[in-house]
């Protein structure tokens, strides 16, 4: 089997059909993920799975994101592995009962009588849509013992983390970026970067708790996820050019954190700028920031720095975007400051 | 540890001996070496001791009958929590005729009927006729055990003697036993903030219900439940939700999971009347509707959302009525009467597994002690807890057991006191449990993935 150039949305949806090939127990829910002739989901990542695998496993939903949700639970709980999807990730907050009561605390409240494998597709990131359509939610779930926290970046990420995912134990919260998708047609989005990479075309995984070295440098680590990783990285070529040499790391999985290797890389340049695109207080880079504070403060040459958007809900119109989410210059000038002296 | 018990080798020439009479009722508990039953053979006629100690559970042939040696006759466990496997006794009509004037069945309480379809061969008038007296005793027993747990832990709580808190459902033992008494036991049961009523009806031992609300290391989720949250998967009882409305879709969940493996298993969600209004109703029981989900919804009418009567919340005096908002069927039930109780759901159960998709069973129901600990229930007047009172499902059941079943009122009163023994044992046991340990608070949390 060789591999072959996927998108985000290839590579998950590659990753789903291999899923429900291998186990029967495996179905997809959620709003109009199946319908013939329909979409494939929010944005195509389902599309052409009912053909393969009936309306059964590939289950459209009325727009009931707690009940979607909350048959996930109680699926999960008895023997299914669920994957169900929001069509936008900002609708999860209709069904989060579910997901912080229900799933995450299931295991633990009965002592480890019943787990909950499942998966919540969150579709996030900013794309000119405004507030209740393009929020990062993943702090709200890193928050709650009990989820897996996952956002890859690229197609081959996609594809393995999914499918540890779906044969995890545990609920995971699986964050994708709408301008990492590489959707077509009528669901492409216009500022989209969608990625498109070489991506085996076996079953395999990428593990859970695991960080991705995307860049080695000596001067500054830049920690990122989804779409951030790419800022980053474009930030990251042009730094190079000023003689800087700035380490990328991919934090394609908050929950668990794979926290020693972020220190290794911060104790080894002595300077850390923490890049996403959720808002600053509360947000993921605030907990990496403060375990960083904590076991690498006497290695640091300079203070924790975090490039996030601002405390405001989030704008609709293009410029007001731009201004909003972290760009690679805000990124550049971060680190030239963090150099100036 | 379930046993059975067989007709040994009594040396007999021919294969069959007659069963003359038992020694023993069902509930006793039986030494090793005590007798059990006589038996005549074609020499003579003798004794049959027990092989272990134990609890009989069941009886499988009456006096007079002829069994086979090595046929089995008789059920023992070590506790009285145990579940039975089903035996249809193939040469006995399941069906009990209410207006016999049948000897007294020896049979024991724990016999829950093991057929709840009508036969189509014995077509008949009266629903009760489904119901034999093993049946009746069974939910019998279970109503009571639960009275006299819920009773007993309110004792206990007026004296400061129990921790955490409390939602006690006196009144409502009918529905959970009713209910519960239809299933199967890998069918999967959701309850609620309320659920000691519901694990009892389903199976999960007193010991380990108390041992929970006492926190202790014993308890069914080694002190990290609590009352509200009890768990026995292993019985069908999943983990009870304190979340009003939570269990809707979840059960919805486990159900299309059941019927997308092509499983006979049914879930049923237990709910109260409060739970109706919640978004959480509507989306589950609609998502279950389109699906044909093997799923019952038992609404617990008990009148009061912890304080606020019914017609302060809703503008329909029938919650079932609800049910053709979904296209399903919906009843509303005298949840004080537990044979109408089991014949309703029995029906809805037989409608899920067979593909008929889910039922919305409206239970008329009333709790006799406020909403939790700490609630005189003020906002009741006497009168009105005195009215349903006078329809208490015990007191109704009893009454069916004697005038209608020909059972022995003072039968009626050891099994009540072997309840209550049990409970306080369940007490004594919780009280002795160690503590859990400082450890096991930081875990499960997550569950390990196994070998792939």
């Amino acid at each position: 089997m060789g591999s072959r150039k996927m998108t985000m949305v290839e590579a998950l949806r590659d990753a789903m059909r291999l899923a429900m090939r291998s186990d029967s127990s495996v179905f997809i829910l959620g709003e109009d993920v199946g319908v013939s002739g329909g979409f494939g989901g929010g944005f195509t990542v389902t599309l052409g799975l009912s053909d393969d695998f009936g309306h059964e496993r590939v289950m459209d939903t009325p727009i009931s994101e707690t009940a979607i949700i909350g048959a996930a639970v109680g699926a999960a709980m008895t023997g299914m592995r669920p994957i169900a999807e929001m069509q936008y990730g900002d609708f999860v907050f209709c069904g989060m009962d579910q997901v912080v009561n229900q799933a995450a605390k299931m295991h633990y409240m009965s002592n480890g009588q019943v787990k909950v494998p499942m998966v919540l597709r969150l579709p996030v990131g900013a794309t000119t849509r405004g507030a209740q359509h393009g929020q990062s939610t993943e702090a709200w779930f890193m928050h709650t013992p009990g989820l897996r926290v996952v956002c890859p970046s690229n197609p081959y990420d996609a594809k393995g983390l999914l499918l540890a995912s779906i044969r995890d134990e545990n609920p995971v919260i699986f964050l994708e970026h709408k301008l990492l998708y590489g959707s077509k047609g009528g669901r492409k989005e216009r500022t989209s970067l969608d990625p498109l990479a070489e991506v085996p075309e076996e079953d395999f995984e990428v593990p859970l708790g695991t960080v991705a070295i995307k860049r080695e440098g000596r001067d500054v680590t830049l920690l990122a996820n989804m779409l951030m990783v790419h800022r980053a990285l474009e930030a990251a070529a042009e730094l190079e050019l000023e003689g800087i040499s700035a380490e990328v790391i991919d934090v394609r999985c908050l929950a668990p954190l794979d926290i020693d290797t972020i220190l290794e890389s911060a104790k080894k340049t002595t300077r850390v700028v923490i890049v996403e695109e959720d808002n600053l207080t509360g947000g993921w880079g605030a907990e990496v920031a403060a375990r960083l504070a904590q076991s690498a403060f006497y290695y640091l040459d300079k203070p924790i720095t975090r490039v996030a958007a601002p405390d405001t809900p989030l704008p609709c119109a293009a410029s007001l975007e731009r201004a909003y989410v972290p760009s690679a210059q805000r990124v550049i000038e971060e680190v030239r400051h963090l150099l100036r002296d | 540890m379930i046993s059975k018990i067989v007709v040994p080798n009594l040396g007999a020439t021919g294969a069959d001996v007659t069963l003359v009479s038992w020694l023993v009722k069902t509930g006793d508990y039986v030494k090793a070496g005590s007798p059990l039953f006589s038996v005549s053979t074609d020499k003579a006629e003798m004794e049959v001791e027990a092989f272990k100690d134990g609890y009989l559970r069941k009886i499988l042939a009456d006096p007079g009958s002829v069994v086979e040696l090595g046929e089995e006759v008789a059920i023992i466990s070590d506790s009285m929590e145990e579940s039975l496997p089903i035996v249809i006794r193939k040469s006995q009509s399941l069906t009990a005729n209410r207006k016999s004037t049948q000897p007294k069945s020896q049979s024991g309480p724990e016999a829950i009927v093991s057929s709840h379809r009508r036969s189509p061969s014995t077509p008949t008038q009266d629903p009760h006729d489904k119901l034999t007296v093993d049946g009746l005793l069974g939910m019998f027993r279970r109503m009571v055990l639960i009275r006299r747990f819920e009773d007993y832990l309110h004792q206990l709580f007026l004296q400061g003697l129990v921790p955490g808190t409390l939602h006690q459902c006196q009144g409502q033992e009918a529905v959970a036993v009713g209910v519960c008494a239809t299933l199967r036991r890998d069918d999967v049961m959701f309850s609620t903030h309320r659920p000691v009523g519901h694990f009892l009806a389903k199976g999960t031992s007193a010991r380990s219900i108390a041992a929970e609300i006492w926190g202790k290391a014993t308890g069914c989720a080694g002190g990290k439940g609590g009352q509200m949250h009890l768990v026995d998967v292993a019985a069908g009882a999943m983990p009870s939700n304190a979340i009003v409305g939570a269990n809707i879709p979840i059960a919805t969940g486990a159900a299309i999971g059941f019927r997308l493996r092509g499983l006979e298993r049914i879930a049923v969600s237990f709910f109260g009347d409060g739970t109706t209004n919640i978004g959480a109703f509507h989306e589950g029981i609609n998502l279950a509707a389109i699906k044909d989900a093997p799923v019952v919804f038992v609404c617990e009418n008990n009148l009061y959302a912890a304080s606020t009567h019914v017609s302060l919340t809703m503008r329909i005096s029938e919650i079932a009525e609800r049910a053709k908002a979904y296209g399903i069927p919906g009843r509303s039930v005298d949840g004080m009467d537990v044979i109408a109780v089991y014949d309703s759901m029995a029906e809805a159960v037989s409608r899920a597994r067979q593909g008929g998709g889910p039922t919305l069973l409206e239970y008329k129901t009333y709790r006799y002690a406020g909403h939790s600990r700490g609630d005189p229930g003020g906002y009741r007047k006497k009168d009105e807890v005195q009215k349903w009172r006078q329809s208490d499902p015990i007191s109704r059941a009893r009454k069916s057991l004697i005038e209608e079943y020909q059972q022995n009122a003072s039968d009626l009163d050891d099994l009540e006191q072997a309840c209550q023994e049990e409970v306080e044992e369940a007490v004594r046991f919780a009280q002795a449990s160690p503590d859990p340990t400082t450890e096991s608070c930081f875990g499960p949390v997550y569950a390990q993935r196994g070998p792939t």
